[in-house]
């Protein structure tokens, strides 16, 4: 049976050594740069006409900032607008990586934690600061709900702490989980194909698992994008909550 | 597709009873093909639209589970580590332990009520297919 797992391996491309530290450039580090000029030089190419009436490559750009402008106008107004080139980076690199992982043979940046709990740490970061500057110590109101009795108050607190701590590793783990679950399930079905194939008269069952892997590949298409929204969407409530702490 | 009606139809007062007669037994056919249609067409939206909601179902059933574990992991970890800082080793732990599992209904109950509000705002107040309950 070929080796699920096997998919999520990195190697060394260029190995770099700096200071000790192992810092090669890996193959999940080449996927990312590739995401990275993928979407610069579409996003070049398409801009580039601004004409009036889109082409076809314009109005895919312009759909795309207007999907996620409507969901930072939605969830946190028009004081969001201020947050677009982030959050708009974060959608279209989580999306393209997701995408690219999709191509038979690709490496799948997200299927990491190590990537996606550092994005999550990204976003976790940015709504403390956020929040402290734009509310200083009225953001601490983010853990002490209106209209709690003074004896609970302590208790309360602590666990709304606990709740604000815990979602980083629950943006994290939810990107993360779904890619690897999805790449190991599409690449068991596949191996199942393979090994009924060389199964003598059981071959006749082949079709079985090459349909499901089809159908599968269609599904993690859809999870590749809707991976993608809910870790942006997430991103807009969390900073939602770093403008506004009050509820 | 449904045939047009007979605009050019004789005028109703030119008509003769049996022409009448004849006349509005096309009109309530072409009514009840309308209606079938119609229905059908509505039918399979409600179909699809239930599809969806199945399909992400099991996206948001993992992201609960997330919601609950990720905070009880964070409380174990708070109090592990206010232990191993004390010396108070287990009791700081067990409470942050239940704190933490107390947090992390707070975050499920909270998810609960974005999915729902996301939820109405798509189906108009029911999730999923109405199913018969004795309850009920």
């Amino acid at each position: 049976m070929p080796d699920p797992i096997h998919q999520f391996d990195l190697h060394r491309i260029v190995p770099i050594n700096l200071f000790g530290w192992d810092v090669s450039f890996t193959n999940s580090a080449a996927f990312m740069v590739l995401a990275v000029l993928l979407t610069t030089s579409f996003f070049m190419v398409a801009t580039r006409a601004r004409s009036l009436v889109p082409t076809r490559l314009q109005s895919v750009a312009e759909i795309s900032y207007e999907f996620v402008a409507g969901m930072l106008r939605e969830s946190i107004g028009k004081e969001g607008m201020k947050y677009f080139p982030f959050v708009f980076a974060l959608f279209i690199f989580i999306f393209v990586c997701n995408m690219l992982g999709m191509i038979p043979g690709a490496f799948t940046v997200t299927s990491h934690i190590v990537v996606t709990a550092a994005l999550a740490a990204l976003v976790f970061l940015t709504v403390l600061v956020v929040g402290f500057a734009k509310n200083g110590l009225r953001f601490l109101k983010l853990f002490v709900p209106s209209g709690v009795p003074i004896y609970v108050l302590p208790l309360v607190t602590v666990i709304e702490v606990i709740s604000f701590l815990s979602r980083p590793i629950s943006h994290s783990v939810r990107l993360f989980a779904n890619m690897l679950a999805g790449h190991i399930t599409l690449k068991v079905f596949g191996g199942f194909v393979v090994m009924l194939l060389g199964a003598g008269s059981f071959a006749v069952l082949t079709p079985l698992p090459l349909l499901m892997a089809v159908a599968i590949t269609a599904l993690e298409v859809l999870v590749a994008f809707l991976q993608a929204y809910v870790f942006t969407m997430l991103t807009c409530m969390y900073l939602n909550d770093a403008l506004h702490p009050g509820h | 597709m449904v045939d047009p009606p007979d605009k050019q139809g004789p005028a109703p007062a030119e008509m003769t009873p049996q022409e009448r007669a004849r006349f509005e037994g096309r009109l309530t056919d072409l009514g009840d093909r309308l209606g079938k249609v119609k229905a059908q067409r509505d039918a399979d939206a409600r179909a699809d639209l239930d599809a969806e909601m199945r399909g992400r179902g099991m996206a948001y059933g993992m992201r609960m589970a997330a919601e609950l574990v990720a905070a009880v992991i964070v409380g174990g970890v708070i109090g592990w580590g206010l232990d191993w800082v004390l010396g108070s080793r287990p009791w700081l732990f067990l409470l942050f332990f239940l704190l933490g599992f107390a947090a992390g209904v707070l975050n499920v109950m909270r998810a609960y009520e974005r999915m729902q509000r996301e939820f109405a705002a798509r189906t108009g107040g029911s999730i999923g297919q109405k199913v018969p309950d004795n309850d009920d």
